[in-house]
């Protein structure tokens, strides 16, 4: 294993020093580019008030490609499946190195406020969100509570 | 404040600025690693991270983008406000390790030579202290080698010492004895003279006073009758008658009187019965010195043989020093010859011992043969140490080196605490303190006991080498007193010699290293005392009759066993002819023996157990002898030869009836008996060159004893006819009767006595050797036979030192005899062993060279194997060869042994088509389909099914049929990446952003999907490379996970193996994958740049490849396939070209650069191999598919960059059906395309 990148470094010890607010990244003890990240759910939406779990794995070419992010907590959200893998274009083709993890967290916050069923990952979801957002935002809150606010 | 450090901060690297580049868009990008990351080298863009702009990169590349110069005067001035350190690394650009590969800030690696990033830099830095560890434990453990030469050589200094101390005694004895015999005669002689002349003389005197009395008696007469007969006196008649018949008397006596000269004319005649010059010659050159080489070298070779560490060090070094090795052994071997052809040249006789010539020569030889010697074990310890750091760093700039220190006089080594730079570094880290002091400290230690032994050894030479110089200094000071001392010495006849050969053994311990000169200034004393000894000894003896005879004499006198040796000749005709024979075989004998060879001089007892027991049983049983030879002894006034005598008589009654057993009884003898007839002939004609001063004995007995006699003519007729007899030989003594007994007795004890002054040191000595059975062979031979194979051992002896300590391969791996001649395999095994075997391996070596397929791959594959390619080797037989050549029946033993080993290898199912061609040749049985068996038929086939899919290939570039698009379903793909076919023609996909693996039929309809996101089992994490065995089973290269599946037919797991790393069994984004008919799994390991190879259950069996441009190097590999005739194709990526090995890992062939013409690639990727070899290509950069035959050669490329049918955006791995279509993945489009 090669030496960890400063540029690595430098982020832990900002994401330590400065937390965003709402969002928690901590690394993993055996592994620097393993973090453990819990991000609340934003106000106004419907995850309002869970705690969602996240792992977040920077790749070796990390910051030339995305982090890898998924979410551990059970989500209703049509951009994220049942897997908890996210649709994000940040995550994908339009990662900039310029990113960096707490703009992917906030951008994965973001998403969670406005969830976007046109680019659908999760098809059932999406399609009920489409059809009938109201069902569509109860379930997520009730996701939210069963799965977001136990622990 | 902050704001304005975040505005020198680079939002890629969070770190400030370096070398800011300015792109069009106006943000700003250090420009390694931050820019040149962004790089998008396919489609030469550069994206903005911050505002997604795409810049079109400049011809020459991101660094052609212009300098931000206003961020960069605000980081100087930043630097200056905050004064912070500038970056250490400011001014350095960035180079890829050349190591790891990875962009970093490289320095120079002294240990690889190769630019490297710190942390690999700090791997090899502690490569280097872990090895200097290790090596510092085999200098320890080897260094009682060196401690055991040196006791070796102390030993071998005491053993020269007395070895020279009892020569000299020799030299001394025989000395006083011929001195003592020319004294003897001499004395004789003269006094046989003087006796003669006082006869003679008596006799001539009376002669003259009675010729005196007579002639006065008839002058008075005369007178008288003169005066008084006449008338004057009256005489009466009877008077006058008398008168007259007196007168009458008178008259007749004068007239009778003769004078009889004969009687009182007689001549002493000195006759000498040989020339007397060549006696004199012969008593110069009456002994010699022979130099055995064998003992001085034996002991040295096996001490500094042995520096050899226990422990392997790399293959390099050791081929190398086996080179080394063999070199040197020859050179060796021409000296050791040179050495003996010298031989000669180192004999000096007794009168030349004090000629500076012989010693200046005779230093000259024992420089040389240091020189050699030390030399050799120098050369090899620097061998050695070429595996040490020590080495390396010579290599580059000798950092440690120092000119002023002391170094090892034989290595060349000095001490590390001499070195100033050591010296500081300690200091420096002693300063620093406790914590770092163990680092340097530890590179310091290994070396110090290594010089301890040079130095310790440097004062011996040098020391050495003053006291030489004093020593001829010495000696010429003495050579030029020498006359002058001959006439000062005078009064002190015989005892001069004893003190003098004397002193030299008690002071040889002291003064060791003066030995050889020593030994030299003892003769040319010696020399000067023999110069004068005649003539001191005869004006003691004589001192009336002058001057003049003793000079003479000191001259003449020596011609004494010259006379013995010519009426050896003369009286030849006389003995019978069995001593013709003898002797004439025997006088060759006396000089060939002697200066013939180094056993002549160190082991001429068993001969002379031979010769006297042959003596012994002819001749007189052994007392009268002793009493005979006792008795004239006591006759002798000088006592110590007299009490020499005695006790030689006393050593001589030992050995002789140790003697008689030996003869005798052979087996019940010391073990050096039964060394067979041809030492022993060596030996007699040692004895014999002894027996030369018998004669001499003998007449000095002889001398003796006729001194008795009174007649001079009996004195001169007969003795000359005993000591005759009793020299020609011990078996005439027996049959001539004649001869007294006492001469024979006492020829035979003499001769036989000195065989036993000298013998009991001899047999010491022989013992001593033959405690080291290396030295002498016991087994009866020729001799030649016999010194060769001494020699033979000696090397070999040697060079298993060599290669047994860490030539593990050779001894484990040796060249099977099957393949090879059992000479070269001999050869093989022991290097430079044996001439012979060295000459025909050689031999063996230029045959084997060009000769076909086998033994090409055996020896490569002994000197190049490692442990996986051996083991390859074994499972595949040597089929890796076939792939160059056609199968050759013609070495027959070897064809079938691989055919058995094949049988034992073909466990597994193969693939008949292709392959059965070559088995034919090979295995008739294992020939399922019936081929020809016919060798020559073999080739034909794929050659003639090439033609016909090399035209299929030709016309390919209309698309078959494509399937799949972008989704998640089945049927669908995110970024595919590998392809295979599947035994049953079905095509595996990768799939790998769905992390899963499709499974499609061969009309492309899906059957079938396994795997999911994860790290669990079965669970893939982008997957890239995918393989199926001849038994289906999925193998599956796990890119991020940094592992390789296994999953049996219908998807389930089976295992997993590998983890992220570098070391051997891990993995770095593994790729391409790819598995052969035997079920090895071969892995691209794209970032460690390397091809891994697997056994199918996972076990690692070995790797190639590491990161570069040269052959067999590679550059992120991506794809891999291996042909039925076991060619390993490996798309090297970032190299544009296509790799083939051999299953050892081998470059057979690489073909391809970067461009987009015809053959050449833009990283390629995906690769295939069809079943006559044919090798397709996916050529990403270019968009196209390109086909080569199997020597690489271009055949064909189609395609183009576009999302059309034929068409390809970013293709990854493609696949060939046993139909001979082509299956393309065309990443970008997300789906596969089949040609």
């Amino acid at each position: 294993m090669t030496a960890l990148p400063r540029r690595i470094i430098k982020e832990t010890q900002r994401l330590m020093q400065e937390p965003v607010p709402g969002i928690s990244a901590v690394p993993d003890d055996t592994n620097a580019r393993y973090f453990h990240v819990i991000v609340t759910g934003p106000e106004d939406s419907p995850f309002e008030g869970g705690l969602f779990k996240l792992e977040l794995f920077l790749p070796e070419d990390y910051p030339m490609s995305a982090p890898k992010v998924r979410f551990i907590t059970k989500i209703y959200h049509p951009n994220i499946d049942r897997l908890g893998r996210i649709c994000l274009d940040i995550l994908k083709d339009k990662w900039s190195p310029a990113l960096q993890i707490r703009t992917v967290l906030l951008s994965i916050q973001a998403l969670l406020s406005a969830p976007n069923p046109d680019d659908p990952l999760a098809n059932d979801v999406a399609e009920l969100w489409k059809v009938n957002e109201s069902e569509a935002i109860r379930n997520a809150k009730e996701w939210t509570r069963r799965f977001a606010m136990d622990n | 404040m902050e704001q304005f450090e975040q505005l020198l901060t680079c939002a890629i690297c969070l770190d400030r600025y370096r070398n800011p580049k300015l792109l069009p868009c106006q943000h700003s990008f250090c420009m390694e690693p931050c820019m040149d990351g962004l790089v998008d080298y396919v489609r030469r863009q550069v994206k903005c991270p911050e505002c997604r702009a795409e810049h079109r990169i400049p011809y020459q590349g991101v660094q052609a983008f212009p300098t931000n110069v206003t961020l960069q005067r605000f980081l100087e001035l930043h630097i200056e406000i905050t004064g912070e350190l500038p970056d250490p690394t400011s001014g350095q650009t960035m180079e890829r390790c050349g190591v790891c590969s990875e962009k970093s800030y490289c320095s120079l690696c002294v240990h690889c030579d190769k630019k490297c990033c710190p942390e690999c830099k700090d791997a090899h830095m502690d490569i280097l202290r872990r090895e200097i560890t290790r090596i510092n434990s085999q200098v320890r453990r080897g260094l009682h080698r060196l401690q055991d030469a040196l006791a070796l050589v102390e030993k071998n200094t005491l053993g020269l010492q007395t070895n020279c101390a009892s020569v000299s005694e020799e030299v001394d004895e025989i000395y006083r004895r011929l001195s003592k015999a020319l004294k003897d005669r001499t004395e004789y002689l003269r006094n046989e003279v003087d006796r003669y002349l006082g006869t003679e003389l008596r006799g001539l005197i009376q002669l003259k006073e009675n010729l005196e009395l007579e002639i006065a008696n008839i002058q008075s007469n005369c007178d008288l009758a003169e005066a008084h007969i006449n008338e004057n006196v009256s005489w009466d008649d009877a008077e006058l008658l008398d008168t007259k018949e007196l007168f009458l008397r008178t008259v007749e006596f004068i007239r009778n009187f003769e004078y009889e000269a004969g009687d009182y004319n007689r001549r002493v005649r000195f006759v000498m019965a040989h020339d007397p010059n060549q006696l004199v010659l012969h008593v110069a050159g009456y002994g010699e010195l022979n130099i055995k080489p064998e003992t001085g070298t034996g002991g040295l070779l096996g001490s500094t043989g042995g520096l050899a560490p226990p422990g392997g060090p790399p293959a390099l070094m050791r081929s190398k020093s086996d080179h080394r090795l063999a070199s040197q052994y020859r050179q060796q071997e021409e000296e050791r010859l040179a050495r003996n052809r010298y031989v000669p040249d180192y004999e000096y006789d007794a009168p030349e011992y004090d000629a500076p010539r012989n010693k200046s020569k005779y230093r000259s030889r024992f420089m040389r043969h240091r020189d050699g010697e030390d030399s050799d074990g120098d050369s090899r310890s620097t061998v050695r140490f070429t595996s040490t750091a020590q080495e390396q760093a010579a290599l580059r700039e000798r950092v440690l080196d120092t000119e002023d220190a002391a170094r090892g006089p034989l290595s060349g080594i000095f001490r590390l605490t001499d070195s100033p730079r050591v010296m500081k570094k300690l200091q420096e880290c002693e300063r620093a303190g406790k914590r770092k002091k163990e680092e340097p400290a530890q590179p310091q230690q290994p070396q110090p006991p290594k010089p301890q032994v040079q130095v310790r050894k440097t004062p011996a030479a040098t020391a050495r080498q003053v006291s030489e110089d004093d020593e001829i200094s010495r000696i010429k000071k003495q050579n030029k007193n020498a006359p002058s001392s001959s006439e000062t010495v005078e009064e002190r006849p015989a005892p001069t010699p004893v003190p003098a050969h004397a002193t030299p053994v008690r002071e040889l311990p002291e003064r060791e290293p003066e030995e050889p000169p020593r030994r030299t200034s003892v003769a040319s004393r010696r020399t000067s005392t023999e110069a004068h000894a005649p003539a001191t000894r005869s004006a003691s003896s004589e001192s009336s009759t002058g001057s003049e005879s003793s000079t003479g004499s000191g001259i003449r006198s020596t011609g004494a066993p010259f006379t013995a040796e010519e009426m050896k000749q003369k009286y030849l005709s006389r003995a019978p002819p069995t001593n013709t024979t003898t002797t004439l075989s025997s006088a060759p004998g006396v000089t060939s023996g002697a200066r013939d060879s180094s056993s002549s001089a160190t082991s001429p007892r068993p001969f002379q157990s031979r010769f006297l027991g042959g003596g012994n049983r002819a001749a007189p049983p052994p007392p009268p002898p002793v009493a005979a030879r006792e008795e004239p002894a006591k006759k002798k006034e000088e006592e110590e030869d007299d009490d020499e005598e005695t006790s030689s008589s006393s050593e001589e009654t030992e050995s002789e009836t140790e003697e008689e057993s030996e003869t005798d009884a052979h087996p019940a003898a010391t073990p050096s008996t039964p060394t067979s007839a041809t030492q022993d002939r060596q030996k007699t004609e040692s004895a014999m060159a002894r027996t030369d001063i018998g004669p001499l004995l003998a007449r000095s007995a002889e001398a003796r004893r006729g001194s008795k006699e009174d007649s001079p003519s009996t004195r001169y007729s007969t003795p000359r006819g005993s000591p005759a007899q009793s020299v020609t030989s011990p078996t005439t003594m027996t049959s001539s009767s004649t001869a007294p007994s006492g001469y024979t007795s006492r020829f035979l004890n003499k001769s036989r006595s000195q065989a036993a002054v000298t013998t009991p040191r001899e047999r010491e000595r022989e013992r001593e050797r033959e405690l080291e059975p290396e030295v002498e062979p016991l087994s009866p031979r020729s001799r030649y036979a016999a010194l060769k194979e001494r020699r033979q051992r000696l090397a070999r002896s040697r060079s298993s030192h060599n290669f047994g300590g860490d030539d593990l391969d050779l001894d484990e791996d040796p060249p099977s005899p099957t393949t090879q001649s059992p000479n070269a395999y001999l050869a093989a095994k022991y290097g430079a062993g044996s001439e012979l075997a060295r000459s025909r391996s050689t031999h063996a070596l230029k045959s084997r060279e060009p000769s076909p397929d086998r033994d090409r791959a055996t020896e490569k594959d002994g000197a190049a194997l490692s442990s996986w390619a051996r083991y390859l080797k074994n499972k595949y037989g040597n089929r890796s060869a076939k792939d160059k050549e056609p199968p050759s029946s013609s070495s027959i033993p070897s064809s079938s042994a691989s055919a058995a080993s094949r049988r034992l290898s073909l466990g597994l199912p193969l693939r008949h088509t292709g392959q059965t061609s070559f088995e034919s040749s090979d295995d008739d049985q294992k020939n399922p389909s019936g081929s020809p068996t016919s060798p020559t038929a073999a080739p034909v086939i794929p050659a003639a099914a090439g033609s016909s899919t090399r035209s299929q290939y030709l016309l390919k570039r209309r698309q078959l049929f494509k399937f799949g698009m972008r989704g998640s379903e089945a049927g669908c793909f995110t970024w595919p990446r590998g392809l295979a076919v599947g035994p049953d023609n079905s095509i595996v996909v990768a799939d790998s952003s769905n992390h899963r693996v499709q499974v499609f039929d061969g009309n492309g309809n899906f059957t079938k999907e396994f795997g999911s996101y994860g790290s669990g089992e079965g669970e893939f994490d982008c997957l890239a490379g995918v393989a199926v065995n001849r038994i289906g089973q999925f193998i599956i290269a796990d890119r991020y996970n940094h592992r390789i599946q296994v999953l049996d037919p219908s998807g389930r797991f089976l295992r997993a193996f590998g983890s992220q790393g570098t070391t051997d069994g891990r993995f770095n984004y593994p790729w391409g994958i790819t598995t052969d008919a035997l079920g090895f799994i071969y892995v691209c390991d794209k970032e460690n740049h390397r091809v891994q190879v697997f056994q199918s259950d996972g076990t690692f069996v070995g790797k190639f490849g590491c990161c570069g441009s040269g052959r067999g190097q590679l550059e992120h590999p991506h794809y891999i396939a291996v042909s039925n005739t076991n060619r390993v194709i490996v798309s090297d990526g970032n190299n544009h070209r296509v790799q083939i090995f051999d299953v050892n890992g081998r470059v057979l062939t690489s073909f391809g650069s970067e461009g987009s013409d015809e053959g050449q690639f833009k990283f390629p990727r995906g690769v295939a191999v069809d079943d006559q070899g044919y090798i397709i290509v996916a050529d990403s950069g270019n968009n196209r598919i390109q086909i080569f035959t199997p020597e690489g050669a271009f055949l064909k490329a189609f395609g183009g960059w576009g999302s059309g049918d034929g068409e390809f955006k970013g293709l990854e791995g493609v696949a060939v059906t046993s139909a001979g279509n082509i299956v393309v993945c065309d990443r970008e489009n997300h789906r596969v395309q089949v040609f």
